[in-house]
């Protein structure tokens, strides 16, 4: 095998063992935190959930290798643009839709109605703030 | 954006693995930015444009109108 050829595989080997181990460590996390819902062990079962998620991030930031690269990165911010879009019409027509057919008797709506509508509120709240912060940034 | 990288990686006999290694990204983006899926970013552009030691407009032909 060529020197190229060797260096080629070597990264590609390097890539998928470190995003093999960046999954592994939030599947044992989530499996962890299953098991323990259902031993009735809550904490531990948290704490290998952190320990998963935390294990996650920590294999993406430090491997020697980029595990994403910038295709990768446009597909989520698109991804999430679209996201994005999908709720902000659930909160600018269901909420005060629902609200509407609420008050006019033709529907009665669940108690967890109101706290999705605020939940969504505080995600456009925060989009906004983070959005106003990086514009001023430039 | 037009492009002539798959005519590049062909002279040099480079697979699109061999060509996302040396530019460190994955093969997926390099087959993506040959089929005009993908317009790659000005930092990757200059990359690909040194990995083969030509100019970007050799590489790249945004198709700007009139």
């Amino acid at each position: 095998m060529t020197e190229s050829a060797t260096s080629t595989t070597d990264w590609l080997t390097k890539r998928r063992r470190y995003k093999r181990l960046m999954y592994g460590s939030l599947w044992v996390g989530i499996i962890g935190l299953l098991v323990g819902t259902y031993l009735d062990q809550y904490l531990a079962g948290v704490v290998v959930y952190w320990a998963g998620f935390f294990g996650m991030i920590g294999v993406w930031q430090f491997s020697p290798v980029a595990l994403y690269d910038e295709r990768d990165t446009a597909i989520e911010q698109k991804a999430s643009d679209y996201t994005l879009g999908v709720f902000a019409f659930v909160l600018v027509l269901g909420g005060p839709g629902g609200i509407a057919l609420e008050e006019g008797g033709i529907l009665t709506l669940p108690p967890a109605f109101g706290g999705a509508m605020w939940a969504l509120v505080a995600v456009y709240a925060i989009f906004g703030v983070i959005y106003t912060l990086l514009r001023r940034r430039g | 954006m037009k492009n002539t990288l798959c005519d590049h990686r062909d002279r040099t006999d480079e697979s699109q693995a061999d060509l996302a290694a040396a530019v460190g990204v994955s093969r997926q983006s390099i087959n993506a930015i040959e089929r005009g899926r993908y317009d790659p970013s000005l930092e990757l552009a200059f990359k690909l444009a040194a990995h083969y030691e030509c100019a970007i407009e050799e590489l790249f032909d945004p198709e700007l109108d009139d």
